[in-house]
């Protein structure tokens, strides 16, 4: 027992003396990826340590994107925030006004700058918000693993069944119940899937020609293009009975979906770019990806995450997290990024390199994400942003497809307690 | 002379107490006085706290909050009957030496001390209302499959069976303790009366039993009011807010929604509804058991 207590306290001493040497600035990154998406940001941590000698980028998982941002809240009072860390776009506009955000703007036209106008402008910070008619905040976040959700079909069922892949939510609910199969009482196979979740919601609320806030940020606008959204999945899983809703809170509804998909359970599924790399590799069919249908138009939400600095860390550190952040976003990684996920690549260099052509034309599904910007619909920057998606739509959702309550008395609280925490930030 | 002495004991007893009493203070008291503090403020973590006075337990006043207490008393109360219930019977089974019930009872409080999370994934994957292997044994025999933890008037009963099984070696082996501790004298003098088996329990094995049953209930009160782990993992409070108990819900507010004021106004009411009813459970406790041999 003792000797291994002194092997152990030898191999500490050794680890802190080890690096005292060569004397690098050490900085924490936190992150929330699992699974495979965590292998492949573990090897960039190592190659950009690698890369040189200067900092060292130590990289934490931390749970999912909200278990993350209660940790980095938390990890703040008490003063042992990491330097970097990624977030999803709608916690931004409240971080910032919270004051806990570093501005980028000196960092990325200084020394160690990066190229501000080959990021492509859809996932950068500037696409991403709507600033409501007032002037845009200052640069505080490079996109890092963005995404948006796509269509993704299994093509053998379609094909075996002469169903073509849907392009308007009418054709998705006709597909979907030709896919549907049926034994008795149990479903066999459900045409459609997809997680009734906020994001989802907010491509259907804007296909159907609504927006979430008023032009001004003043007021709760998605009422009623917002009830018809829902209606729309309620329609599906209780009238047509072609829709599966998968169980489970955040994203563990995003996994059964996924499951139910790679399975063959399910004929078409709504979920994230960023799964693309994943059913590709463990699907034992053809995968295909179109767009999101439309409805009065075709739109479509981004997401994923975002880098930023922390305001509280010490400034060498913010340096590490910076140099770090600029390496990651660099053309080389972002290609590489991408390939092994299917997060979207933020560089234009990059995309329009003959390699990542080549790339696109052998990978086509690869590329409907990056066509579907397009399409793509901003995000109001207002503090309520976070509060309105995590506390007033998210959890409410479930109740209307589960019929204990209708999508229009849901809608028409969430309406009110929208506008009650707008309120409250206006103040 | 003395009263020196005992002046001088009672100081060592202090100190004695004492670094226990400071890690009690610092872990459970300061926290409990702290939650107290915040939960006149409104705060996010982020922005200097703001103090509202009491509206943060004005704004738990609601139907949302009476829900919570619902779906927490249905939990403990379901918990605690069926883990008393199930713990009495298999003790009463297995109260025989023997290489048959040291192993079942062995098997039994394995549960016990596996943790949460590793239980909660189990029943997530035993549950699953396609794939899982408790839908395949209702199917074998002719029953049609539950949705276990996607249906909201079911769900949170499936918790509460879940957390029996995992419990329930613990009344069990507490249960044996209590039996092995019951005069056999008892039973022969009962036998010798001519006492049915069913009166031998009545009126022997169940009221020399009733300080270990007032025991599990306090325990198992207590700790199934602090259930956390199974409702984070298997259903998140959900479907819609069908499982959502007490600490989980403080848990939401606090670390999902980021009202610390009002996870804290609902800390310093649980913290008031627990010691009521340790309070009520320790009044009855001292009237009701008394027994010697």
């Amino acid at each position: 027992m003792r000797r291994m207590l002194a092997v152990v306290l030898g191999l500490w001493w050794l680890a802190g003396a080890g690096p005292a040497a060569a004397d690098p600035i050490v900085a924490q990154f936190w992150y929330s990826f699992g699974g495979k998406n965590r292998e492949v940001t573990e090897a960039h941590i190592k190659k950009f340590n690698e890369s040189q000698s200067k900092y060292r980028i130590e990289g934490t998982f931390q749970g999912d994107y909200f278990q993350a941002l209660a940790k980095i809240r938390a990890a703040a009072i008490t003063k042992t925030a990491p330097a970097a860390f990624h977030v999803v776009g709608e916690a931004l506009p409240n971080l910032w006004q919270g004051g806990m955000l570093e501005s980028m703007e000196e960092y990325a036209k200084g020394a160690n700058g990066t190229d501000l106008a080959d990021f492509v402008p859809g996932l950068t910070q500037a696409g991403y918000f709507d600033y409501l008619g007032k002037k845009p905040a200052p640069l505080f976040a490079l996109p890092f693993f963005r995404s948006t959700p796509i269509l993704y079909y299994n093509a053998d069922m379609l094909a075996a069944k002469g169903v073509k892949v849907p392009a308007t939510w009418d054709e998705l609910r006709d597909a979907a119940g030709k896919l549907t199969v049926r034994e008795g009482g149990d479903t066999k196979v459900y045409g459609f899937e997809v997680p009734v979740d906020w994001w989802f919601w907010y491509g259907l609320l804007h296909q159907a020609g609504g927006t979430l806030m008023s032009a001004d940020g003043k007021r709760a606008a998605f009422k009623d293009k917002g009830q018809e959204a829902l209606q729309f999945w309620v329609d599906l899983v209780n009238r047509d009975r072609t829709m599966k809703q998968p169980p489970g809170k955040d994203y563990s509804a995003w996994e059964v979906a996924n499951t139910d998909f790679i399975n063959q359970r399910v004929g078409m599924i709504f979920t994230s770019t960023a799964f693309l790399n994943y059913m590709t590799e463990n699907a034992k069919f053809k995968v295909g990806t179109a767009f999101l249908p439309a409805k009065a138009k075709a739109a479509v939400p981004t997401g994923g995450t975002y880098f930023v600095l922390l305001k509280d860390a010490p400034a060498a550190q913010k340096e590490a997290g910076w140099a770090f952040i600029k390496w990651m976003t660099d053309p080389e990684q972002t290609v590489s990024l991408s390939k092994a996920t299917g997060y979207m690549p933020v560089r234009l260099s990059a995309i329009n390199s003959p390699a990542m052509q080549s790339f696109y034309k052998d990978n086509p599904n690869y590329k409907v994400a990056l066509d579907q910007l397009r399409n793509a619909q901003r995000f109001p920057f207002s503090p309520a942003l976070f509060d309105i998606q995590r506390e007033v739509i998210q959890p409410n959702l479930e109740a209307a497809v589960l019929g204990s309550k209708t999508s229009a008395e849901i809608m028409t609280t969430a309406d009110q307690k929208a506008n009650e925490i707008i309120g409250k930030y206006d103040r | 002379m003395a009263s020196r002495r005992a002046r001088r004991d009672a100081w060592l007893g202090y100190a004695l107490v004492g670094p226990s009493l400071a890690l009690f203070g610092l872990v459970y008291l300061y926290p409990v006085a702290y939650s107290a503090y915040v939960s006149v403020f409104q705060w996010d973590l982020m922005t200097p706290k703001r103090y509202v006075g009491l509206a943060n337990y004005r704004e738990l006043w609601s139907p949302e909050f009476g829900e919570v207490l619902v779906n927490t008393a249905c939990y403990s109360g379901g918990v605690v009957l069926l883990a008393l219930a199930l713990g009495l019977g298999l003790a009463l089974l297995l109260n025989h030496r023997g290489a048959w019930s040291a192993a079942l009872q062995a098997c039994i409080f394995s549960s016990y001390i596996v943790s949460w999370v590793a239980v909660s994934l189990l029943w997530i994957w035993m549950l699953d209302p396609q794939y899982g292997l408790v839908t395949y044994g209702l199917r074998l025999v002719g029953l049609p499959a539950v949705n276990w933890l996607g249906s909201p008037a079911v769900a949170l009963w499936t918790l509460v069976l879940v957390t029996v099984w995992k419990t329930l070696g613990y009344p069990m082996i507490i249960y044996l303790a209590g039996l092995q501790a019951i005069p056999g004298d008892f039973y022969e003098a009962a036998a010798l009366d001519g006492a049915t088996g069913w009166n031998r329990f009545r009126f022997i094995t169940w009221p020399l039993l009733s300080p270990t049953t007032l025991f599990l209930v306090v325990t198992l009160t207590i700790a199934s009011f602090q259930g956390f782990d199974i409702v984070k993992i298997m259903t998140g409070g959900g479907p819609i807010t069908s499982t959502m108990i007490y600490v989980y819900y403080i848990y939401e507010q606090a670390f999902q929604y980021f009202r610390l004021g009002k996870a804290s106004a609902a800390v310093v009411i649980f913290f008031g509804l627990i010691l009521l009813l340790t309070l009520a459970q320790w009044l009855a406790f001292r009237k009701r058991v008394q027994y010697t041999t």
